[in-house]
């Protein structure tokens, strides 16, 4: 049976009706021409009228055999070779699902080992002659031999980077378009619903499927350390769980190697627990869940700070300032002290509001100067706006404001925006507010932001940001401009200030800049790995057009299924050519006979 | 141009617009008698022309005596017939003979017709040979009966030029009626475009010759005759049958121009076998050819 890779391109087989329709077309009345020999042209055709038909006829068909030809060649024609041991080389691609998911324990073994069998019963149908690549969870594909890939695969271990399905297929279907062989990808995965992302396969794909059922799963999806710095009176996190188990499952959490704290939880609710104190510093912080079948999501690390609140002196004058303060230190979020000035220039870390007389405004941004600060107030503007958007603030109204003008080249240090103005700015120890923390200027202080807006401008902005990232094993986590190093437990790479790490394994990475730890990276399993429910057959046919959906031990039949298919271009494009030779020898003859 | 140039070299077309028949037939005759190194006169002449066997009835007038003497043996005298010239041209005016193919360059086969049976006659005319006309389409139009004097010309050429393009064409009725014109041996010069029943023409030009008389046949063919050309798809019709084919002129032109080849050689060899003078006559061949290759001695050939 004549198969196709590329069936849509027979819709082209229309066109072989287009000579016939030329013909139609461009038969209608023809005009009278009086000519006294006509007895002779009758003579003629009697004698000729059946040769001329022919000729027409045979013209017509090779016209029309040759786009047929070409359509079906273009359709890609295969015939399968019956009888046949082995197969024509072939170029494969190997996917190889090694995602989190693939490490969920069935029927007393790891479905990976599956999986891996699979793989290599793949491998072991390859020739010399073929081209394998492998692509796992890395997302590299990787080109070897048959019997060194197949090493690989044995020495292949669960990775906790997640796998997207669909774009391993596009990426397999990139390896094998410039391969003049016949290309097929196999992919053996656990078809974890989570991981299926439309693709369209251009080489056949076949894909190979475990046929037993997942196990009830369920695993941390998240861990909230809430804000930082924690006080040395401790904190509390919150962890969420996601899966499909039922059941209350025993939940621990403890910063480092101190004292654990238990609780129950259940998947779709989240627990949350206080942890204890510690001294000033960086902490790890561990959640882990009772053990079930996959161990890889039952454990999840974050990083937190730890450090004294701040020591705030506030300005008692201003009535909405002082009113935050009162509720922070109520709240033991700063306590009073001379580490940070707010509202004006101090002699330690300070918050700098704008003065409320102009006339003094000279001789602050005078002293910010004599302090090293690189922005100064300008004019005063009074048209009414809006801050831009941002973590930091928020969107609020803005009515009066002096603008920030930095003095040397660049931006750097904004922390927020008015009207596309800097708004909120840093430069050192030192965060200078564009307007004053008033009602008559900015309506911040009446808003609900305004609490959250002060703590963080109290005990991170002003004392200086912390940092902390978050992402999957693999995925790029941008890094702040000025570290210089990431550390994890004794290891350490360097890094580029404002570019980007990416964590290889689950844990916390500490952001170094000399020996100041600016920040942290908390590295875990993406939460969408736990979800172990497989898509369905028919969905995977849908989204992934031809898909050949088998049981995994039945994969390895179909690799190099197009390779053991006879690939008919070549003969139909030989046809065609013998067709259109054909059709120029014949109308070259009728011309010669004109 | 005309007052230099040989209007009998000129093409047809041309000729007939310097003037009417009359005058420009004599221009051509003019220039083709000046162009001659010899007469055109034919073979009849009061010349001896050979010796035979006598045979029991032969006049003993015609008895070579000095022969006898010499060598005892009896042979008689033979003689040409000495006479005049008497010759009669049959033109076809059929509707076909008024067609061209195109009538901006080139003549349509009756007016070529024309211009070439009145300068025949002038050439023989002038020679003191009789020439009669008679023109048929479907049935004999006109008759002219051979006449000697030079007068005569002109009014074989009054009839010449009121002869109008009948319907279809019976030729052998005219054929035969030339027997009525010439009693004795003459000359037969049938100028048509032989779009008719050969069979019947070519009996009635053996019967012809059967009578002593020596047939010319000047078959007229039209350049569009000779190659088809046309439209992309057109329906020919012809023009006294209203017969038609509807065909593609590119598709046929071969064929059709092996068709011709075939029919003109069949009326060749037809010919031929009796002993007619047959000569293909394209209407764009200039005046003075036709009439060297028409009035050429004649090869000797078996008398009736």
């Amino acid at each position: 049976m004549i198969g196709f890779l590329h069936p849509w391109a027979l819709a082209g087989l229309a066109a072989a009706a287009i000579p016939v329709l030329l013909h139609l077309l461009a038969r209608r009345e023809p005009p009278t021409v009086v000519f006294p020999a006509v007895r002779y042209l009758i003579t003629t055709t009697r004698e000729h009228q059946r040769r001329l038909k022919l000729q027409n006829l045979l013209l017509l068909l090779l016209r029309t055999l040759l786009i047929v030809a070409l359509v079906m060649a273009a359709a890609g024609p295969t015939l399968p070779l019956r009888g046949v041991p082995g197969h024509a080389p072939g170029a494969l691609v190997l996917i190889l699902d090694n995602s989190p998911s693939s490490g969920a324990m069935v029927a007393g073994s790891p479905r990976l080992a599956q999986l891996r069998s699979a793989a290599r019963a793949v491998l072991a149908r390859a020739t010399p002659e073929d081209a394998v690549w492998l692509i796992t969870a890395e997302g590299v594909p990787q080109r070897g031999d048959s019997r060194a890939l197949a090493d690989q695969v044995g020495a292949l271990t669960v990775s906790p980077r997640r796998l997207d399905l669909g774009a391993a297929i596009t990426a397999a279907d990139e390896v094998l378009a410039p391969e003049s062989r016949p290309g097929g990808i196999v992919l053996l995965t656990d078809l974890q619903a989570s991981a299926v992302t439309p693709a369209q396969p251009k080489a056949p794909l076949v894909v190979g499927r475990p046929s037993d059922p997942p196990p009830p799963n369920a695993g941390i999806a998240r861990l909230a350390t809430g804000a930082q710095p924690w006080s040395s009176d401790g904190g509390r996190i919150t962890v969420s769980l996601a899966g499909d188990s039922g059941a209350a499952i025993p939940l621990v959490a403890r910063l480092d190697r101190r004292p654990q704290r238990q609780a129950l939880a259940r998947v779709g609710a989240a627990a949350t627990l206080a942890l204890p104190g510690a001294p000033s510093g960086w902490w790890t912080v561990t959640a882990e869940l009772g053990p079930d079948e996959l161990r890889a999501d039952d454990q999840r690390i974050s990083a937190v700070r730890v450090a004294a609140v701040a020591g705030v002196s506030c300005s008692a004058a201003e009535r909405y300032v002082a009113a935050a303060c009162g509720v922070l230190e109520s709240n033991r979020r700063i306590t009073r002290g001379d580490e940070i000035t707010l509202g004006r220039l101090g002699p330690r870390s300070s918050v700098v509001e704008p003065p409320a007389d102009p006339a003094a405004l000279g001789a602050l941004n005078r002293a910010l100067a004599a302090r090293g600060v690189t922005w100064r107030y300008g004019a005063l503007t009074l048209a009414p706006t809006s801050t831009d958007s941002g973590a930091a603030v928020g969107r609020v109204r803005v009515l009066r404001r002096y603008r920030l003008e930095s003095a040397a080249s660049g931006r750097t240090g904004v922390i927020a925006t008015a009207g596309g103005d800097p708004w909120l700015v840093r430069s050192g120890d030192v965060v200078l507010l564009g307007s004053r923390l008033d009602p008559a200027w900015t309506e911040l202080p009446v808003s609900a932001g305004f609490m959250p807006f002060m703590d963080l401008l109290l005990n991170r902005l002003a004392r200086g940001e912390v940092s902390l990232g978050e992402g999957s094993p693999g995925d790029p986590i941008p890094v702040p401009d000025l570290v210089t190093t990431v550390r994890q437990g004794e290891r350490e790479w360097r890094v580029e200030g404002g570019g980007s790490f990416r964590p290889a394994e689950v844990g916390a990475y500490y952001l170094l800049s000399g020996r100041d730890t600016l920040g942290a990276i908390s590295a875990n399993l993406d939460p969408r790995e736990t979800l172990l429910r497989p898509e369905p057959d028919a969905q995977i046919r849908r989204l992934w057009r031809g898909a050949q959906v088998v049981a995994l031990p039945d994969a390895a039949g179909l690799a190099f299924a197009s390779g053991a298919l006879g690939d008919l271009r070549g003969p139909f494009l030989w046809l065609a050519l013998a067709l259109g030779l054909g059709e120029m020898a014949l109308a070259a003859g009728r011309r010669r006979d004109r | 141009m005309t007052r230099f140039a040989r209007l009998d070299l000129l093409d047809p077309l041309e000729v007939a617009r310097l003037g009417g028949i009359e005058v420009t037939t004599e221009g051509v005759v003019e220039g083709f008698l000046s162009g001659l190194h010899r007469s055109p006169r034919r073979g009849f002449s009061v010349e001896f022309a050979e010796h035979r066997m006598y045979q029991p009835g032969d006049e003993l007038r015609y008895v070579d005596w000095k022969i006898l003497g010499r060598n005892d043996r009896l042979y008689v005298k033979q003689y040409e017939e000495e006479t005049n010239l008497r010759a009669m041209a049959v033109l076809d005016v059929s509707r076909s003979m008024a067609w061209t193919g195109a009538p901006e360059t080139v003549l349509p086969k009756l007016d070529y017709a024309r211009r070439l049976v009145a300068a025949l006659s002038l050439v023989l005319l002038r020679q003191r040979d009789a020439i009669g006309l008679i023109a048929f389409d479907d049935e004999v139009r006109r008759i002219v009966p051979p006449r000697a004097r030079l007068s005569h010309w002109r009014q074989l050429v009054q009839t010449l030029a009121e002869l109008e393009a009948g319907q279809g064409t019976a030729a052998e009725p005219a054929l035969r009626r030339v027997v009525d014109q010439l009693r004795r041996r003459g000359l037969v010069v049938f100028v048509s475009d032989l779009l008719l029943d050969r069979a019947l023409a070519l009996t009635a030009l053996r019967f012809l010759r059967h009578r002593g008389h020596q047939v010319l046949v000047l078959h007229l063919l039209d350049p569009g005759e000779v190659d088809l050309a046309g439209p992309a798809e057109a329906r020919f019709e012809d023009p006294e049958t209203r017969e038609a084919v509807v065909l593609r002129p590119r598709d046929w032109a071969g064929a059709y121009r092996e068709t011709l080849r075939q029919v003109i050689g069949e009326w060749r060899l037809a010919c031929r076998r009796h002993g007619i003078h047959y000569h293909q006559v394209i209407t764009t061949t200039p005046f003075g050819t036709v009439l060297r290759e028409a009035l050429a001695p004649a090869p000797a050939t078996r008398a009736g």
